[in-house]
């Protein structure tokens, strides 16, 4: 809550902001983006593609993480299955807005095989079952050649709208963040709802929820199945982007990537997941730019920049964790909570 | 005292003047750009290095010899990290800001994630450290081309080796093929045993590690039960195929050892040296030392001058000099003929250079019209001279 | 006959590789016993453990026993800095939270490594004499039998250890009830402060065994991630379930890449595992933990 803030109506309360100044900067914000291909070169737009899609396989794993509580380590196993099923559906001639739901919905019921043990094993047991899923998973996609393409992958034919061919990262762009506002605007309002609700309780105590009256079985693979659909929309986006993929893009860090994400922006919040899927994509980007800018007079930096960028990855991590648990997004809420009534203090 | 509004207001005016100006500047004759996105970190670290030097090294070299008809040579070289993510980024910053003609890939996922948006820019061709066959095709990937054999045609050349062996003695020995579960290792397996069918080498036994496996027991144990004669390894840089050779010597088997191209670099010989065995295997070009190639020793001239400190040449240099010579000659067919640097012309370019001469990096002729260079040799390790040693004439299959 | 000797062939070799693997298990285990803190970092500071042994036996030249001491001294150093610094920070939070800043730390060591020694394998001198072993049909290689003894005596150092001696028994009394033990006047802080430096120990003599096999290179910290399949068979917080979970997979996976093809030696335990989980949700030999509200 924050002085000079009240609602008059339930409906003022449900909005995305909270005063006409956010109000206006939300707008901003929002025509900046949309005008984002005009201005920006071919690199902006092309890191921008990238950032959109790992924002949506955020916003899932913040579903099932943050939201309910279970520790995924399989998150980006189920961006690759949502991968190859674009890439079939799309072969088979299906238009993208029908391929990527039906990619999400069946990485949403891979999700619902690798969530079921959910309620007899528990915690960190229930963790290194989803990286048994993981690599298993793996495994499939490497070898089941007729299906995934083995190590050489797939092609993903470019995705169409009427004809009109979505070739080019300034077009694919307007697609990225499309599914990104749709699916950004559902986990904000599944956070409100009886769902979201019950994902929190279990999340907090799964057996006073129980208790409650919250199915556990249901609730608990339910959170898994959604952060998969969103895993496997961001990987048939992924697929749309690249037009090719193998195998070894789905790896364990990967997954660990996305966790990372969600620790750095704020678990169980919607711009938690925002902050962290920015920040955590355009760290190592900021890194190498920094290195090549300082190759002329240090070029032996150059060679230590993976291990360096793991260090920076690392300390990045730790330091959150120790300094500020709830990540970029209470760092965001605390400076707009002191700029609100700036100058005068609150 | 001007007030806040002013203020912001010159200095919003200054940043669109200072981001508008554009410095004018003349060229003489335009520079021709090679970009490149070479693995300098991460675990293929030693081939980015190497790679992203003789890169370097190669176009220095160029300018100091006239460049390419008098045209300078800029050359461009990003991390990729082995990452597909960040050597996407890298690819695309470079054709946006640099707008390289030719541009050297750090391996096959890569090649694929970017082939669209080379192919729709329609200028640029692209060459890099991968041997699959997979980037042959002509309808996805007009604009590539392999500067060696793929691994399926290395381990041809492997196969007419021992057949002709075979054939001398009289007698065909036992192959047995240990490769890595990826892309390194397998590809090649389909194409070794159809030439080994089709030159009645029997192939006895077929064993499948993982890339980074260290315990090799079941394996080796594997293996001994086929009792073969000859055991080719593919796909591995040097682990583990020391320790696998020295149980395979503990459980009593004498077969020789044999790998290809970047398994038979130093670190692989000289590591099998140390317990004294003595590796065989196909390399499509010439070694670092070798004497009778005019380029190679130009080779060693300039790093001797420019990094003393470097004391051999690695395959992965040297694939990375002749990448940037094929580079440099399709440049120089396409401006010799009058034709801009488009991708359709520099494709017919390429595939016009037949019997071309490479001063004896590659020992034969040169002949890119199939995208790839199918000639090698097999070299053997010699424990007199501490080194390979050609065992066979050059091969072209 | 000849079918028989070639079971009991890969069986034995199955059994006598998994000592190293029980050794980095084992790790995990008496980290997550004693502290209740998984620690994903385990594969990093055995891969510090072997490039410590590397420095002192193959830059300084010292024989392979001293090489190893000095590695468990620095390991132990390390251990004891983790504890303190990140560990004491964030106790009382999540298990997410625990469990990312062990992420956190195993990419802070990994990429301090690589920029300590760089990138590229480096060779290691073996730490035992090999002895090969051949009798008829069935042949061991050297390293198989030295590595398993090595393992199976610090094993049963450890659990004697446990038993038998006081320091033992106070880090077992810490580690089933903290306040408890506390007010007994046990020391928490050095038990748990032990238990750290005590799990560095073990994944430093693995990872000294596995480098001296061949060479240390970065790529032996993965090694770590396909143990996590034998830790939760035998179960997070028991030892005794570690040493026969250790077995039975080190079993399944020799006899995997023996009949079934090499492909398959690293996703048959997790399908195992994955199998057993439904059937036993705390692992083999885990204790049920009981929730109250």
């Amino acid at each position: 809550m924050r002085i000079g803030v009240f609602f008059e109506t339930y409906r003022g309360e449900e909005q995305l902001w909270d005063s006409p100044a956010a109000k206006a900067w939300l707008a901003l914000f929002a025509l900046a983006m949309l005008l984002l291909p005009w201005w920006g070169s071919d690199y902006i737009v092309a890191m921008a593609c990238i950032v959109g899609i790992h924002l949506v396989a955020t916003l899932g794993l913040n579903i099932t993480t943050g939201g309910a509580g279970l520790i995924s380590l399989s998150h980006a196993a189920f961006m690759g299955v949502g991968c190859y099923a674009v890439s079939w559906f799309a072969r088979w001639g299906l238009p993208f807005y029908l391929a990527l739901p039906l990619a999400g919905m069946l990485a949403a019921l891979i999700g619902m095989l690798v969530g079921l043990p959910s309620l007899r094993v528990k915690g960190m047991y229930f963790a290194i079952a989803t990286l048994a899923a993981h690599f298993v998973l793996g495994f499939l996609f490497r070898e089941w050649t007729p299906v995934t393409g083995g190590p050489r992958g797939v092609t993903i034919p470019p995705a169409s709208l009427f004809g009109l061919e979505l070739t080019g990262d300034r077009r694919m762009f307007y697609l990225i963040y499309a599914c990104a506002l749709a699916l950004g605007i559902a986990a904000a309002n599944l956070g409100r709802s009886y769902v979201g609700r019950a994902f929190i309780a279990v999340r907090d105590r799964d057996i006073s929820a129980e208790i409650l009256g919250v199915d556990l079985l249901r609730t608990k693979v339910l959170a898994f199945m959604t952060g998969a659909f969103y895993a496997g929309v961001a990987g048939g986006l992924l697929g749309y982007f690249y037009g090719a993929i193998t195998s070894e893009y789905f790896t364990f860090s990967l997954s660990v990537f996305y966790l990372a994400a969600i620790i750095v922006g704020g678990m169980g919040r919607v711009l938690g997941s925002v902050l962290g899927a920015v920040f955590m994509t355009l760290v190592p980007e900021c890194l190498r730019l920094l290195s090549s800018a300082t190759s002329a007079w240090m070029p032996s930096l150059a060679n230590l920049l993976l291990p360096m960028g793991q260090v920076v990855f690392g300390l990045l991590i730790i330091g959150f964790l120790i300094l500020e648990p709830h990540g970029l997004a209470q760092i965001w809420a605390r400076i707009r909570r002191t700029f609100h009534l700036w100058p005068f203090r609150t | 005292m001007p007030s806040r509004r002013t203020l912001l207001k010159t200095a919003a005016a200054a940043s669109v003047g200072i981001a508008a100006w554009r410095p004018g500047f003349a060229q003489t004759k335009a520079d021709i750009v090679i970009g490149a996105a070479h693995p300098m970190t991460g675990f293929m670290s030693f081939a980015g290095v190497a790679s992203n030097h003789a890169l370097g090294d190669y176009i220095a070299w160029r300018n100091q010899n006239g460049g390419v008809l008098g045209h300078r040579i800029r050359y461009v070289g990003e991390d990729s990290a082995y990452k597909v993510d960040q050597g996407v980024a890298v690819v695309k910053k470079m054709i946006a800001s640099d707008k390289p003609s030719f541009i050297y890939l750090d391996g096959t996922p890569l090649s694929k994630a970017v082939a669209r948006d080379v192919l729709s820019t329609q200028m640029i061709m692209t060459g890099g450290f991968s041997s699959s066959e997979a980037l042959l095709d002509q309808k996805a990937y007009p604009h590539h081309f392999l500067s060696g054999p793929t691994f399926g045609a290395t381990h041809e050349i492997l196969m007419e080796y021992i057949g002709r062996v075979a054939k001398a003695s009289g007698s065909a020995p036992r192959i047995a093929l240990v490769y890595t579960d990826q892309e390194f290792g397998n590809e090649a397996i389909p194409h070794s045993k159809a030439r080994a069918q089709k030159l009645g080498l029997p192939i006895v036994q077929e064993v499948v590690t993982k890339p980074t496996g260290v315990d090799v027991t079941s394996e080796v144990a594997k293996l001994r039960r086929a009792r073969p004669d000859i055991v080719i390894f593919q796909g591995y840089i040097m682990n583990p195929v020391p320790e696998f050779v020295r149980q395979m010597r503990e459980a009593g088997l004498t077969a020789q050892v044999m790998s290809t191209t970047y398994g038979l670099d130093r670190i692989m010989y000289e590591a099998l040296a140390k317990n004294g065995e003595r590796l065989t295997g196909v390399m499509p070009y010439s070694y670092g030392y070798d004497t009778e190639s005019k380029t190679m020793a130009t080779i060693r001239e300039y790093v001797a001058k420019a990094r003393p400190q470097q004391d051999s040449i690695s395959v992965f240099y040297i694939h990375a000099w002749l990448t940037g010579m094929i580079f440099c000659e399709v440049a120089e067919r396409c401006i010799k003929a009058g034709k801009p640097l488009t991708m359709p012309n520099m494709k017919a370019a390429l595939e016009s250079i037949r019997d071309w001469d490479t001063g004896g990096l590659t020992g034969l002729l040169v002949d890119l019209s199939s995208h790839q260079i199918k000639t090698g040799r097999i070299y053997s390790y010699d424990p007199a001279t501490r080194r390979m040693e050609p065992a066979s004439g050059w091969i072209r299959v | 006959m000849t079918d028989f000797y070639i079971f009991l062939e890969f069986t034995l070799l199955g059994l006598l590789s998994s000592g190293v693997a029980a050794l980095i298990a084992l790790s995990f285990v008496l980290v997550y016993k004693g502290t209740r803190v998984v620690n994903f970092a385990a594969g990093e500071v055995m891969m510090l453990g072997a490039y410590c042994y590397y420095t002192a036996a193959a830059l300084w030249h010292w024989p392979p026993v001293l090489a190893l001491l000095a590695a468990l001294a620095a390991v132990a150093v390390v251990s004891t800095c983790i504890e303190a610094l990140v560990l004491r920070a964030l106790a009382g939070q999540p298990t997410i939270s625990i469990l990312m800043a062990t992420i956190g730390l195993a990419s802070l060591l990994h990429g301090a490594v690589e920029i300590a020694w760089g990138q590229d394998p480096l060779e290691t001198p073996a730490l035992l004499p090999r002895m090969p072993l051949n009798f008829g049909e069935v042949m061991i290689p050297g390293a198989a039998i030295g590595n398993f003894l090595l393992a199976a005596a610090l094993i049963a150092a450890l659990v004697a250890f446990f038993r038998y001696t006081q320091t033992g028994i106070a880090m077992r009394a810490t580690a089933s009830d903290p306040v408890t033990a506390a007010t007994l006047g046990v020391d928490i802080r050095s038990s748990q402060r032990l238990t750290w430096i005590l799990s560095g120990t073990t994944g430093t003599v693995a990872g000294a065994l596995i480098a001296g096999a061949g060479s240390v290179s970065p790529a032996l910290a993965s090694t770590a991630l396909s143990v996590f399949a034998v830790v939760i068979l035998g179960g997070l917080d028991s030892v005794a379930g570690v040493i026969l979970a250790s077995l039975i997979v080190g079993w399944l996976e020799s006899l995997t890449v023996g009949y079934v093809g090499g492909k398959m030696r690293d996703v048959f335990p997790y399908l195992v595992v994955l199998v057993i989980l439904v059937v036993r949700p705390h692992g083999l030999l885990g204790t049920r933990e009981i929730e109250r509200l």
